[in-house]
């Protein structure tokens, strides 16, 4: 999001907030579950308004691109040169004059409204999202609608949930709820949205917003189903594996995927930047020229690279075209989404992301047909998987490429190939790139999000990490305090662990025996000198804060063994927690 | 009631407070009702005019498509049909079109992968095994043109299913006459005609492809079949001429060629095929003068084996005559004739059938082995050797 961008939303987020103090209502004392109830019921709407404006905004991509470049562009037509660069003039001047909050794809720009600006995203710029990807997209720029659904999604629960002057903290959470409404209706896969806002832009399973997200995102879904039908968005030829040999060729395809996947982000995070960084003026022709080059590859021979491209992702799941034109779309298609993302077009990536992973899926299975004929698979089949591969290796959403191909092609059997490709091109994408592309783009734009990958793979400190073994003394509750004494002043230890008959615990710190000791007589069992509160009981899976709120109180906190019970596995002392944290 | 008494009492302007937000939220959620109902009608109006537009564009470019097909233009029908198949992606009989396109503009790999995808999800459709067929034959892949058009015989037809099946057929049987497989072509050809209606086109085909298959008996015998209806086919005329005449049945032969020359469509035809039937008449004419028909009188048949003889002796004298060394075949034969008395006359012959028999054995022997060893004779020695080759059928009806 650009600086004037950000001005607009704090302006707006801080006149929200006073609006809000002006009438002293105690919401807790009149209405105390209205967020609650109205959370669920708005979830639904949020659903249904997203559905309805992913489809107007779908067919009006669709409609721009018949009207502007005509029902079947083929190489050699004018309008191919001429349709995207001055599309791509007057979408960047919208851009930089009315709309800037529409630059980009959507997805860092929701998750900026969830964690920056408390889930808001202006209605301006939901207007300016439809509007400038629909002209951009539908003109020819090779971008996709999906990632400016999310958004869209985004700006209707953000706008509706304001509407309703519901808390700021559940404000925050319709940002994510609108999102996966979104996905869900450009994809028609409401698992994967769901998917792929909780590994994107949550980054955890949070049950606070879980059930809100799948009502969104199922009635999203019905209202896009209603319209387009239940089909999944490719006809999807069917899909076998026969013989385990080709699993094989699968995994060439994961390789293939992720050094895709590495060159796609390479060249994005080589080009933005520079794009971004000339002169301001240059702004307003930076999409034209995207759109000049993006439609001469179209005019010297390749209009599938142009828009979408999901009737060409459809041709090439059934064998249309052959190897060596599929290697030269996957191609030709990373450098045409380059230059038009790079040069701050409105549009998303996922699309063209799964053009390229068709293609190259798709090449690889033609290459197998004609090479190893006797194997099973068909090109379909790989450039399905294919599909997978590119999202894991690109979007680093392994999870989401996973059951995005299971859920696309409603065929479970494709399991092992998708699996083991995605996997492959993760893994591999991962170790040539560590940094996912989404937090590439957030550090070019000068803001820090939280990266989710790095959320997802943090490895959580559990009590285990910090145990020791007793080394104070340990006392029954029967002993008396003269024994208690001796025994705390061989060892010299500051505190004692003393076990009551009922099996419960008390750690005493060696001045606290004192002060008893100087009250009672020596000979008082300690158990008859113990307050009535006792040691918290906890277990080494624990994490290691869980400890944290204790150490105020106690000295040492014992921690058991939870199939044994009453079997002590070590203490752990607020020492001992604050150096494991200071190992990280 | 526990939970009713635990909630905190409101005062008067706080429960007006609360009033007014139930009043609020109503408002909003009625509006927002509202905004969604108003939404879907828009959403509606577009997504219709949207899908009718869709329809008449697939419709449009289906037709151009079609008609450059027709045209023989298929580089435009394929930009056409896929044009077509971006509007309506379901549309089965198109992709099949655009897989013929493609491969009727040599882009044969390109039509091979879009039929084979199309096979996995019709892998019992009889036109969709017929095109891989086609281009399998074309790739020279010949076991795997076979059998694809096995698979599209054994497949689903729409419609007119019989009928396809016998074309497909048919043309599985020139295949593989192509491919010099003519025991195959035979069977498949028994097989079509066993299921052929009786139609004298479909007998003229079936007897063209088995006469092509070297199967002159049941060539005749479609071919006659044919010939049962009126009007009477010149087709039918000629093909059962020229396979009574390569079954050596020339008297068959002379009888359907005389009906060949005299049918009114004759003269329409070429003149080398007119030169063509006119020897062939001619030559079963000359041949049916030579024999030595059981059907002549003694001395007749007698005549005709005298002359038969001199006709052999001379070849034999000519053929030995050209060779400095002669070969033992011919020595052999130049033997066999010794044996025999040097001067015969009529009675001698009219009286001793094992001896005209011998003779007509010895004649055709000659002929033979002279053929084999001083080339391919002429004349009347032509004719005999036509003979030697089904002295027996030469009568047959």
């Amino acid at each position: 999001m650009s600086a004037p961008s950000i001005q607009e939303a704090v302006k707006r987020v801080t006149a929200r907030v006073v609006r809000r103090e002006e009438p002293p209502l105690d919401m807790d004392k009149i209405a105390p579950t209205r967020d609650e109830r109205l959370f669920l019921v708005l979830s639904i709407f949020i659903g249904v308004l997203s559905g309805l404006l992913v489809v107007s905004f779908r067919i009006a991509i669709e409609w721009i691109k018949i009207l502007t470049l005509g029902s079947a562009p083929h190489a050699g037509q004018f309008r191919l040169l001429l349709v995207p660069a001055l599309a791509g003039l007057f979408v960047a001047a919208l851009v930089q004059l009315f709309f800037p909050g529409a630059r980009g794809s959507g997805v860092n720009q929701t998750k900026a409204a969830l964690y920056i600006y408390n889930g808001y995203i202006s209605f301006k710029t939901v207007i300016g999202k439809f509007i400038t990807s629909a002209l951009a997209i539908g003109c020819g720029h090779s971008l996709g609608p999906e990632d400016p659904s999310l958004q869209i999604g985004a700006g209707v629960a953000s706008i509706v949930a304001r509407r309703l002057n519901l808390s700021k903290q559940r404000l925050r959470l319709f940002a994510p709820i609108g999102a996966a409404a979104g996905l869900a209706a450009a994809f028609n896969a409401p698992i994967s949205a769901i998917l792929f806002v909780i590994e994107e832009v949550i980054g955890n399973w949070s049950a606070a917003v879980l059930g809100s997200i799948v009502l969104s995102a199922i009635s999203s879904v019905v209202v896009a189903r209603w319209f387009w039908g239940s089909e999944p968005m490719f006809r999807i030829p069917s899909v076998t594996l026969r013989d385990p040999r080709e699993l094989i060729a699968y995994a060439v395809l994961g390789i293939v995927g992720g050094f895709s996947a590495l060159v796609f982000s390479k060249a994005l995070g080589y080009l933005r930047p520079r794009l971004r960084a000339l002169p301001h003026w240059t702004h307003y022709f930076q999409s034209g020229v995207a759109g000049l080059l993006v439609g001469l590859i179209g005019f010297l021979g390749l209009p599938q690279v142009m828009g979408p491209g999901y009737e060409v992702i459809d041709q090439a799941m059934h064998g249309q075209f052959a190897w060596k034109l599929l290697i030269a779309l996957a191609l030709l298609k990373i450098l045409a989404t380059t230059l038009s993302f790079s040069s701050g077009t409105p549009g998303g990536m996922f699309a063209p992301t799964l053009f390229i992973g068709a293609m190259l899926g798709g090449s690889v299975g033609s290459f197998e047909k004609l090479f190893f004929p006797h194997l099973t698979g068909s090109v379909g089949s790989y450039a399905l998987v294919g599909m997978g591969v590119l999202f894991a290796g690109f979007l680093r959403a392994p999870l989401t490429s996973v059951f995005m191909v299971l859920e696309v092609s409603g065929n479970y059997s494709i399991i092992l190939p998708v699996i083991l490709a995605n996997m492959i091109a993760y893994l591999l994408s991962r170790g040539l790139q560590p940094t996912p592309i989404f937090e590439i783009f957030t550090h070019q734009d000068g803001l820090v999000l939280p990266s989710m990958e790095e959320e997802r793979e943090e490895s959580e400190l559990h009590l285990e990490d910090a145990l020791r073994a007793v080394d104070v003394p340990l006392i029954k509750g029967s002993e008396s305090i003269a024994e208690a004494a001796q025994a705390i002043s061989v060892v010299q230890a500051s505190a004692l662990l003393i076990h009551l008959w009922d099996g419960s615990w008390y750690a005493m710190r060696a001045e606290e025996l004192t002060s008893i000791g100087a009250t009672l007589t020596p000979d008082t069992p300690l158990e008859r000198a113990l307050p009535a509160e006792r040691a918290p009981i906890l277990f080494p899976d624990l994490p290691l804060d869980s400890a944290l709120p204790y150490f105020p109180r106690w000295p040492l906190v014992p921690v058991m063994n939870r199939a044994s019970k009453g079997t002590l596995e070590g203490i752990v002392t607020l020492e001992d927690v604050l150096r494991r944290y200071q190992r990280l | 009631m526990a939970v009713l008494q635990l909630r905190p009492v409101l005062t008067p302007e706080e429960r007006q407070q609360k009033q007014k937000l139930i009043l609020r939220d109503a408002l909003a959620l009625f509006s927002l009702f509202a905004i969604a109902i108003v939404l879907f009608f828009v959403t509606y109006l577009l997504f219709h005019s949207f899908s009718v537009h869709r329809q008449q564009l697939a419709q449009r470019w289906l037709a151009r498509g079609d008609s450059a097909l027709h045209a023989g233009q298929p580089q435009v029908a394929i930009d056409a049909l896929r044009s077509a198949l971006a509007y309506a992606p379901d549309e089965e009989n198109l992709q099949i079109e655009l897989a013929e396109a493609l491969a009727a503009a040599g882009r044969t790999q390109e039509a091979v992968a879009y039929f084979n995808t199309l096979l996995e999800t019709q892998p019992g459709n009889g036109l969709i095994n017929l095109q891989l067929a086609r281009l399998a034959a074309r790739q020279g892949s010949e076991v795997l043109a076979i059998q694809y058009y096995q698979t599209a015989l054994d497949g689903t037809w729409e419609g007119d299913g019989y009928i396809r099946r016998r074309e497909v057929r048919l043309e599985l049987v020139r295949y593989l006459i192509d491919c010099k497989r003519y025991e195959q072509a035979r069977s498949q050809l028994l097989i079509a005609a066993g299921n052929a209606p009786d139609d004298p086109n479909i007998e003229i085909a079936v007897a063209g492809l088995l006469e092509q298959a070297q199967d002159p008996a049941n060539t005749l015998h479609f071919y006659k079949k044919a010939l049962q209806h009126r009007p009477v086919r010149l087709a039918a005329l000629e093909g059962a001429g020229r396979a009574a005449y390569a079954l050596s049945r020339y008297l068959q032969a002379k009888e359907l060629l005389e009906r060949t020359l005299n049918h009114p469509d004759f003269e329409k035809q070429p003149a080398d095929i007119q030169a063509q039937y006119r020897n062939m008449l001619a030559d079963a004419d000359h041949i049916l003068g030579l024999y030595p028909s059981s059907e002549l009188t003694v001395r007749a048949r007698a005549e005709r084996i005298l002359n038969a003889r001199r006709i052999a002796q001379e070849r034999l004298a000519s053929c030995l005559s050209g060779k400095t060394a002669i070969p033992p075949q011919l020595q052999t034969l130049a033997g066999q004739w010794q044996q025999q008395p040097a001067t015969l006359r009529l009675p001698q012959m009219e009286k001793d059938p094992e001896l005209e028999q011998t003779i007509m054995q010895l004649v055709y022997q000659t002929e033979q082995i002279t053929a084999q060893q001083c080339g391919a004779p002429t004349g009347d020695d032509a004719l005999l050797l036509k003979i030697a080759q089904a002295p027996e059928a030469i009568e047959l009806p």
